[in-house]
Order: C-alpha cells, then structure tokens, then sequence
C-alpha cells in the first residue's frame, strides 16, 4: 500500500506542480461582477489582438488596447464625423514649413509614465521628446518584427539609412531628433499630407526605451505607457485596465470635440462637460470571435455593455434601418447607433494570371477584359448585401469609400448593378464558352462565412452558364498561409476587406499603385503607367479641388479596366446599455473613444429625459 | 530501492519515445507547419522585410540546426517567447494549463464515476432491462457529435432560446459560485459525452471480471452480492480503470478540451496550442508537444507502478 | 467462454464454424439487422448522390434567404438561398467517402503493421512498431491531425491522411495481440515448419484468421471518421470542397442568432441516425464473432 500512496502522491505532486501559479487574471476578474464601489465598464471586440506592443498594432483589436495604454501625439476627435485630427500629447499644432518639408511638434510637459519596475525605483518618469523619437525608431528595428513601417518607408530623411546601418539607437536620424526635452522635428524627404494622421495611429505610440529594454518582447503583452488607463490582466480572452490615477488633467470641451447636439444630445455626453477623463475604474474588453455568444453576454445585462448588433438580430431589434431606430421596448433599456465602416470589402483579380489577366498576346488580353467585365456583371451586390448585412451596407462603385471626403455619390452604379443578359452576351461575343473558361481559384481564409461567400459567388457564376467544376474553393487555415499566398501572388481571386488607417482616399488608391505590386498592397498586380503617374502627382498633394479630381480619375480606371469587384461598406449598429454615457465607434484607429466613456448606476439613464421613449 | 530504480529504467526506456514524438512533431507541425511571416508583415511590405522577419523567425535555417535548437531547448526547458503575443512561454503555460484542469476535472471525476456506477448497476442487471435500457442509452449517447451537444446544451441552459441559467462564455474562479457558474454547464457537456463510452467500457471490464472462475466460485457459496463486487470484482478490475484513467491526464492537462475552451470562450491550453498551430506560433508547439509527451512517458511509468501496487503478481520486471 | 485455452487444435475449421454461428446469431440480433437496414438506407442515399440522381442542385441557389419549409424545399433553405435538404442529402455522400476510405485504409493499415509486429514480436521489428505506435499515440488527436491538415496544405486529402495515420493504431495493437496468440498455434508452426516465407504466412494463414476482428473495427472506424469529420469541418480543417454534414453544423452558427435552426437540426439528426445505425451494428457484429461465446 505504501507504494500506491507513494505513487498517487507523486501524480498529485504533477498535476499541483502544473496547477500551482495561478495567474493574477481570476482575482482581477472578482471585480468585474459584484463591488459597487468599483465602476467598471466592460466592452467587446470580436477578435484579440495578437500583440500590444505599438509597432504591432496592425488592427483595430491591438489599437483599442494600445490608444489606451498608450499616448499619440495626435488622436481623432471623440465626436466629430467625418473624423478630425486634434492634438494628444502635442501641444497645439506642429509648425510645418512652407515647403511642407519640416515638421517641428511640441509635445506636453508633466506627461508621467505609469509606474513600473522597468523604471529605476519602479516610478514613472515624465515622457519626453526623445521617447518618441525612441519609438518611432522601433518601427526600423527588424529584431522587433515591426509592422508599421511601410508607413514612413522613403519618407523621412535618413530612417532608412538608419536602419540598414544596423538600427542602432543611440545613432541619430537627420530627419527624425529631439530639438530639446520637449520639441521633436521631423524632416520629411518629399511632402507626405497624411503624416499627422500616421501619427494617431497606435503604430506611432510613446513607449518608455526602459520598458523595451526590460521586457524586451514580452512588451507585446505588457504595456508600459502613459494613456488614460493601465493594463492588469490580458490574455486572448480579455484584456483588463486599469485607471491610470496619474493621467493629465485635460477637462472634456465637447464643443472641440466636434459635439452637435442636434444628433448627439441623445448619448448624454454632455455630462463628460469639463471633467477629465478617463471616468471609469475599470474597463474591460472581451474578444469573443463568435457572435452568438458576445450577443448573448450582452443582453444578460450585467455582462458586457455594448456589442455591434449581429446582422441576424437587426430585424428583431430595429424598428427602422434610416434612421436607425429600436423598438420600443428596446429603446427602453438600450441606446442604439450606427455608422458606415471607415474601409470595405471587394475582390480583385489578379492580373498577373494570364487566364484573365495581362497577356503578351493583346488579343486573349481582349478577350479577357471581356471576361473580367463579365464576372462583374454577374456579381449579385444585392444579394451580398441582404445575406449578410441585411442590406444595410453601401453598394458603391470604384475604391473611394463612402465615408472619405472625396466619394462621388453620383457616380455610374453600372459596376455595381447585377446584368446576366449583358455578362451572358458578353461572353458569348468574345468566344467564351463552357469549354473554354478558365477555372476561377477563389481564394480565402478559413471558416465558414468565407466559404458560403463562395459559394455564393459559384452559384452567381453558373447563372452564367460558367461550369460548377470549374469554381474552386481553396481554404487556407490560417491569415499567414493566406496572406503568403496574396504576397507570393499566388491566388487569381484575392477577396478582402479593408480598413482605412486615415480618413483619406489615398489610402485605398494606393492598392492599385504599380509600385506596391506583390509583395505589396497591390495584390491586383494592376500595372497602369497613367494610374501610376497621376497616384504620384496626387501623393504630395494637400487636399484640394484639384486632388479630389485625380482621385476620381483614377477610381475611374479602376472601374473601367475591369479589376476589381468592389465594393460594399459595412454598416455597424452599436448598441448599448443606457446607463452607458458613450458614443461608440471602432471605426479609423479604433477605440480612441474609450476614455470618455462613463457609466452610470444600474438602472439609470443617460439619455435626457425628454429623450426617453414613452412609457 | 527497487522502485526507484525501476522507474529510472522506465524513465530512460521512454527517450526512443520522447524522440520519436518530438522528431515527428518537430517535422509536422513547426517545419511544415504554418508560415508565420506574412502574419508579421505590415501591409505594404518589401522583399527585403520578408526576408528579415524570416529570418528573426528562424526559417531560413536549416532542419538539422533547428532541430538541434529544440532538443536544447527541451533539455533546458526554456523555449523563449511566444512568436504572437511576446509572452514567455512558460509564463503561457502556467496560465492556461491550471484552467483547463479546472474546467475538466469534475467533468472527467464526474464522467467516470458515474460511468462507473451505471455499469456496475448494468452487469449486475446483465441480460436483464435496467441492463438493455442503459445499454441502450450509453449507444445514443455515444452516437450524438460532441458539437451538437455543446451547440444544444449551449442554446438550452445559456441563451433566452432555452433556459438562459448560465453565462454562454467566459471564465472565473474569482469565488466558488463564479467557478460553479462558469464550469456547469461545459461540465454537463462533457458528462454527456463521455457517460456512454465510460459506461460501455466499464461494464464490460466488469462483466469480464464477473465470468472469472473465482468469482462464479464465490457466488456459488453464497458470498453476498455487495461483499462479492467490493472485494474482488471491483478490485480485479482496477488495472483496465487505471490504464484508462491514467492515460487520459496528460490528454488533458495539454490538449485540454479544445471545443469547450473555444466554444465557451476559456482560456485553457487546449485552446492556446490550438491558436499556436493555426498561427505557426512555433515557440509555443514546441513546449506543448514535448511537455505532452514528457507526461505520456510519467503516464506510462505510472500506471505500471499502479499495476503493481494493484496486482502483487504483476512483477516488475 | 473457454475458447483461447493453449493446445485447441486452431486450424480452418473452427474458424468456418464461427463464421457460420456469427451469421446465425446476427440473423437474430434484431436490433444489429435495424442498424443494418439503416446503413444500406443510407448507402442508396449516398450512391444516389454520387452518381447524381438526386440532390445535383445542392450549389445552386434556388431560393430566398432562409426560406421556410415547403414543398418544394423539405427543410427550408439557407442564409444564401441553397436547399437544406439537398445538401444534407449530397453530404450522405461525403461521409460515407470519408467513412470508407479511412476505414479500410487505417484498418488495412492497422492489420498488415499489427500483424508484422506480432509475428516478429520480442524482436527489433516489434520494437520499431511499438515505438511507432507509441509516438502516434502520444500526441493529442487534435493536434496532430492539425499538424497534418496543415503540412498537407490545401490537398483535399488532408482529413483523410490525418485520420487514417491516428486511427490505424487501435487495429494495429488489437491484431498485434491476435497475432502472437496465432502464431503459437500449430497450423502456423507447421507453415514454419515446410518453410513457407514470412510474409506468405502473414498474408495466407495469420490475417484471414483476424478477419472477425478488423470487421468490428471496419464499423467503429466509420462511425469514428464520420464524427471526427464533424469537429474537424467545424475547425476549418476537414472537406475542402464540396458539402458535408460538419460544414452544415458549423454554417448553423451562422444562423442561432436568428433563430434558424435547420442546417443544425437536419445535419445532427442525419449523423445521428448514421452513427447510431452504425453502432448497433458494430455491437452486433461484436457479440456475433465473439470467439469466446461461440463455442
């Protein structure tokens, strides 16, 4: 028997040596339900972010973490739509030169880091100049695997060179330097408009050099910054924060935050009025890819306190699509907004496959721009649209999305307008027939939304008599085998969304740039020297009549050549308990809306009275 | 100290294994696993950056050489950090595997006790209708797919389409009654699932144990039914019990239950390997695979020193 | 109950008569002849969708978003407009591919190792097969046939391999037990003995001899294939093209919001009924060639 007892000791002994170091995560969750005293607010994402470090930050999921942990010298406006820039950490508006070469920014004095042992004696010191200057250097740094960088890539004067002399830090960079404690310039090698609104993206965050150095790649799941709020605990299930009790004082003006009461009085912002955020103790993020689930945690009521609406719930919920509105009963216990997504979704064929691409012979090239065209035509928008958004989403033509200031609403919907006849014809006077029509590879990640995309399109495609066989699904199991595929052009179909990084219709032209061919974001492979030529011209260009024009001369190309089927922007409905003072967005950065939340006691409302729903 | 030595010996039979088991793993899940590169990657990327971040990554080696990495790094036990988040591996590992022990384990007790007790109620029936009607529950219960069951129980007991008792997903062991909370109804699903494999298998070890000389001889002289099961059958069988039991820890302290943890939303381990493989987190696999089998190896050596602590004629040797 | 007993003279005979006593028993297990008549159900509905008689319009759109049932579509239709029960139906097909191939080819896999290992047991070749089944076992299921669905990329044979290269083993151990019980007995010994070569006598006189056992095995590794079809299908790793019952539970999740519940109802009850079937039979199967109740 005493060696039974000894044995059974000695799995206990394996399975207590496994179980032993709890994590600090379980005790920080005791507070998420329960203790009143504690004002906690608990939001929701769909996915994780893989990394929090800031030259990760490559999506909204890492951005809502990063914005808060950290600070940008500039953010977007809370309120303003379209999205405005205003300064963070700067201090005021950069000085640029007239030649808009040199750009010198001010930075805010008193910013602390949160405390940390990374810091000598474990307390934060005062962010300054050279911390940015520090970080932004990370980005150039391949042993931090970097994924901003394209960015800034060409564009500031002697960061390149910075990096392929090996990215030592303590050498300085000629375009990027710290004037004095609290002055960074940064000289720019031809004019590039969009850099401030780079600089509000969580790729430009702050971090402390002690922190990088201490943690070294466990930064990516330890945060050491200066923004509104603290993070305790993360793993892919939750990330938890805490208030940053150190944060600057900088009282809310709703008036420059772009506040228009006439459409936002109904949120209750105006009780944020003069306070400093951040205005809860706790917030708390849960991902949750699955949206039954993150519905369900939402309606419980004391779960998590605002979600997107699941496009399968918006006819039960909503009594009207525009404006959107809820039922009545719902209006009672819940505040409801929507907005189109800053990004879209579309497909583009790969050029560089001659089946339906270029070809040295211009006469199968022809034939398929004819082919390309016919596709297109046969392409069901609408259908896309009622499966899946409820035909709440914005069918547009072209690659400038609606929600950029140069979309044109008027132009030809032919793109967009399902034709059988005319695809059908199409074919057929270009000598397409059943036998000689290329197979069509779609490829796509894997999961089941992706594949019923698919098969939606093949049943689109046989409409046009285009043979069952020849539409093939070809799943990759992961973003990274996908992704090889689009870089390594591999895929004659590349099906992807999009998700602006500013507010500028630069950002989606440059996805048909010659130049940014794979392995870059051209993953038509489009190849237009007029294309390229009037990009060029337009890159350098400050926003102008003149600009918005060449942008939508080349959205014509687009739309004329054949490339692409596009597009669709999703609209998002956020809902949320009505105790929550909030105006939700995860759109642009993502989640630079978070600090001004604030919550009120159960039961409470933060929409004014004469708001209320009767009854 | 023969038992000390004896497992030594055991211990150092089970290397072929573990090198086995790493070479195999090695080859399938990281050289010819997933590339992670382009997950690194910023948006416009260049050649020059894809070859850097393979590089960091480690890619651009040769097998032999990174092969050779992990065996040092399995003989050390530090496998560096993870290739996603950054995080220490083994920092990941202390959080996650304490999870799933905890979310598995009164499934797991659960399970088998009852599985044990319905058989035993089954082979004392046998032939007779509490036998067939628990028989014949245990093949429907083994028939339904463990996903139908989560994705019904899930909709029943969590959601306003049934019973809505429950919080659909998360995880908690912040008080007793946030674990309870948290933990019943995957708890319930894995009951479900493993009550008819459990009861069928039990019944038939005992069934088996019943038709032995010895015990008909008992029986024959009249030893009470209660005595008869305690004593010998229940005895008699351990070593079948323990070999199952046994054998199911390391399946369970590393590949977790990756359908409750990815349908509840939990963070254990069965659900972070899994996150590791289709994301080619390779640091991560490494540990997982050669910490599983490390335990498959304690498993085996276990279970033989449970043999013989059970069945004295079970030598040693 | 006292078949094994060393010294019964084990030649061709007794096994014919355990042939013919299985047959007897199974013609009276009514339960196992349900189970039967089900599978053979199920096989017409999967040949039909092979060779196209029915469900052909499975891709096709041929209806509105989630239409309710009707005559024209049994089970309603999906998200997209496809018919739920034609898909259910063409997916009777898949399994029974999936089931199939991976039954014969793990259990064939399985017999032929088995059987090499337990004739050349406590010798070098034993070992390597121990160890390999050893190392195959060590590895969590999921994992591995991840590993596997990923190394083999995008090939449509992916589940199968993975399948096929875990499942194998149980068999393997199984007949490796038979095997070195047989190979004592004397028909083998005087094969040995006239020497006819090893693998004459593996292939000729030892495996037709384990024939009850990979029978049984043959029904419980469909059954097992068919479900792990499910979860693997779910997790994105199982048929790649065409349709399949997983595919039909996890397009479900799409659809629970909404309170759709018919891609999960129609698929589950299918697999249920499938497996159940199947269990039943392999249960009668199991007590009909049971060598210790036959004589």
């Amino acid at each position: 028997m005493v060696v039974v007892r000894a044995a059974v000791l000695a799995l206990l002994l394996v399975l207590a040596g496994c179980a032993d170091p709890a994590g600090p995560a379980p005790r920080e969750a005791a507070d998420l339900d329960g203790n009143a005293s504690i004002k906690t607010f608990r939001y929701s994402l769909d996915q994780a972010p893989s990394s929090l470090d800031p030259v990760q930050a490559a999506n909204v999921y890492a951005n809502h973490v990063v914005l808060n942990a950290y600070d940008t010298l500039f953010a977007y406006k809370y309120l303003a739509r379209p999205y405005q820039l205003k300064p963070n950490l700067a201090d005021g508006w950069p000085e640029i030169s007239p030649d808009l070469l040199v750009y010198r920014i001010r930075i805010k004095h008193g910013v602390r880091f949160q405390d940390d042992p990374a810091f000598a004696g474990g307390k934060g010191r005062e962010l300054v100049a050279a911390d940015f200057v520090y970080s932004l250097k990370r980005q150039f740094d391949p042993k931090n695997r970097p994924q901003g960088a394209w960015l800034w890539q060409g564009r500031i004067a002697g960061l390149d060179d910075w990096k392929a002399a090996g990215s030592d830090y303590d050498r300085e960079v000629p375009g990027l330097r710290a004037l004095d404690r609290y002055t960074i310039e940064i000289r720019l090698l031809r004019p590039f408009p969009q850099l401030l609104d780079t600089l509000a993206l969580g790729f430009s965050a702050v971090v402390p050099r002690e922190a990088a150095e201490h943690y070294g790649r466990e930064l990516g799941t330890h945060p050491v910054g200066s923004g509104p709020f603290r993070v305790v605990s993360y793993d892919s299930s939750r990330v938890v924060f805490a208030r940053n009790t150190a944060f600057r004082q900088e009282p809310v003006d709703l008036q420059a935050e772009g506040y228009d009461p006439a459409t936002q009085r109904y949120t209750g912002v105006e009780r944020i009025q003069g306070r400093s955020p951040p205005f809860v103790d706790r917030l708390v993020i849960d991902f949750a890819s699955d949206d039954a689930s993150r519905w369900n945690s939402f309606i419980k009521g004391n779960e998590i306190q605002v979600t997107g609406v699941p496009a399968e719930k918006v006819d039960e919920f909503l009594e009207s699509y525009d404006p959107v509105q809820l039922k009545p009963d719902y209006a009672r216990r819940y505040q409801v907004a929507s907005g189109l997504e800053a990004g879209f979704v579309f497909e583009t064929f790969n050029m560089d496959f001659p089946e339906f691409g270029y070809n040295p012979d211009p006469e199968r090239e022809r034939r398929n721009k004819a082919l390309r065209c016919a596709i297109i035509k046969t392409f069901d928008w609408e259908a896309r649209n009622q499966s899946w958004y409820f035909g709440l989403g914005t069918v547009f033509p072209g690659i400038i999305v609606p929600v950029v200031p140069e979309f044109d609403p008027q132009l030809s919907r032919t793109s967009v307008t399902r034709d059988v006849a005319g695809a059908r014809r199409l074919l057929r006077e270009n000598g397409w027939t059943a036998e000689n029509l290329p197979v069509l590879v779609y490829g796509q990640s894997a999961g089941v939304k992706p594949r019923m995309f698919f098969e939606q399109f093949r049943a689109q495609l046989m409409d046009i008599g285009w043979p069952q066989e020849k539409v093939v699904l070809k799943q990759y199991a992961t973003f990274g085998d996908l992704g090889r595929a689009w870089k390594e052009s591999r895929l004659p179909i590349v099906s992807k969304g999009w998700g602006l990084d500013y507010p500028d219709a630069e950002n989606t032209l440059q996805l048909f740039y010659g130049p940014n061919g794979s392995p870059g974001s051209n993953d038509a492979n489009y190849r237009n020297p007029e294309y390229d030529r009037l990009y060029e011209k337009a890159a350098v260009m400050l926003p102008s009549p003149e600009r918005r024009a060449l942008y939508r001369r080349m959205n014509q190309m687009i739309i004329d050549d054949c490339v692409a089927i596009t597009g669709l922007s999703r609209k998002r409905i956020y809902l949320w308990h009505k105790n929550v003072v909030a105006l939700p967005d995860r759109e642009i950065v993502g989640g630079f809306f978070l600090r001004y939340v604030d919550v009120l006691p159960e039961g409470e409302s933060a929409r004014p009275a004469d708001l209320e729903p009767a009854g | 100290m023969d038992i000390l030595q004896y497992a030594l010996r055991r211990l150092l039979a089970g290397l072929p294994l573990l090198l086995g088991v790493t070479l195999f793993s090695f080859t399938l899940m990281v050289y010819f696993g997933p590339d992670k590169t382009f997950e690194l990657l910023g948006k416009n990327p260049t050649a020059q950056e894809i070859a850097e971040v393979r590089h960091q990554l480690g890619y651009d080696r040769p097998f032999v050489l990174r092969y050779g990495e992990y065996l040092r790094e399995l003989a050390t036990v530090d496998f560096g950090n993870s290739d996603s988040t950054g995080e220490r591996v083994s920092s990941l590992l202390a959080r996650t595997i304490p999870v799933s022990l905890a979310l598995e384990l009164p499934g797991f007790v659960l399970g088998n006790l009852l599985g044990i007790a319905l058989a035993l109620l089954a082979a004392y029936h046998r032939g007779r209708w509490p036998d067939k009607l628990i028989m014949g529950l245990s093949v429907i219960g083994m028939s339904i797919s463990f996903l139908v069951v989560i994705f019904v129980f899930q909709i029943w007991f969590c959601t306003s389409h049934g019973l809505d008792l429950f919080p659909v997903r998360g995880w908690g062991t912040a008080s007793l009654a946030d674990y309870l909370r948290h933990v019943t109804v995957p708890t319930l699903a894995m009951v479900f699932v493993a009550l008819g494999y459990n009861t069928r298998f039990y019944r038939a070890v005992i069934v088996e144990e019943m038709g032995r000389d010895h015990v008909r001889t008992a029986r024959a002289f009249g030893a009470a039914p209660a005595r008869l099961f305690w004593r010998d059958i229940l005895k008699n069988c351990a070593i079948p019990v323990i070999t199952r039991i046994v054998f199911t820890i390391p399946a369970i302290v590393i590949g977790g239950a990756l359908l409750l943890e990815t349908s509840f939303g939990i963070p254990g381990v069965g659900k972070a390997a899994y996150e590791a493989i289709i994301s080619g987190d390779q640091p991560v696999l490494k540990a997982v695979v050669g910490l599983t089998t490390a335990l498959f190896v304690i498993a085996l050596l276990v279970a033989d020193i449970l043999y013989r602590a059970v069945d004295p004629r079970v030598s040693l040797e | 109950m006292n078949a094994a007993q060393p010294g019964l003279p084990a030649a061709t005979a007794p096994r014919a008569s355990l042939w013919r006593t299985a047959l007897y028993k199974l013609r009276r297990d009514r339960a196992g002849l349900l189970g039967l008549a089900v599978v053979v159900l199920y096989l017409v509905a999967a040949v039909g969708a092979w060779c196209g008689w029915w469900a052909g319009d499975w891709a096709l759109i041929t209806g509105t978003k989630w239409g309710p049932v009707s005559a024209q579509h049994w089970f309603g239709t999906n998200i997209i407009g496809q018919d739920i029960f034609q898909r259910a139906i063409y997916s009777t097909g898949t399994a029974f591919q999936v089931g199939l191939v991976v039954a014969v080819l793990a259990v064939g896999m399985g017999a032929v190792i088995g059987a090499v290992g337990g004739f050349f047991a406590a010798t070098w070749i034993d070992e390597i097969v121990l160890w390999l089944m050893g190392v195959l076992d060590a590895i969590p299921f999921y994992l591995m046939v991840a590993a596997i669905a990923f190394a083999l990329a995008d090939n449509p044979y992916a589940m199968h391999v993975a399948m096929v290269s875990t499942f194998w083993t149980t068999t393997g151990r199984l007949v490796r037990g038979e095997v070195i019980k047989l190979r004592g007995l004397e028909f083998v010994e005087a094969a040995r003995a006239i020497g006819v070569p090893p693998v004459a006598i593996i292939f000729r006189h030892i495996l037709p001899n384990t024939f009850h056992i990979l029978l049984v095995q043959l029904t419980l590794c469909f059954v097992d294939a068919i479900k792990a079809e499910v979860v693997l299908s779910f997790l994105g790793l199982g048929v790649k093209d065409g349709m399949s019952w997983g595919l039909m539970i996890s397009e479900s999740t799409l659809e629970f919001l909404a309170g759709h519940f018919n891609n999960l109802i129609v698929a589950s009850a299918l697999l249920f009924g499938l497996v159940f079937a199947f269990n039943m039979l392999a249960d009668a199967l199991q007590d009909a060639l049971d060598p210790k109740q036959v004589a």
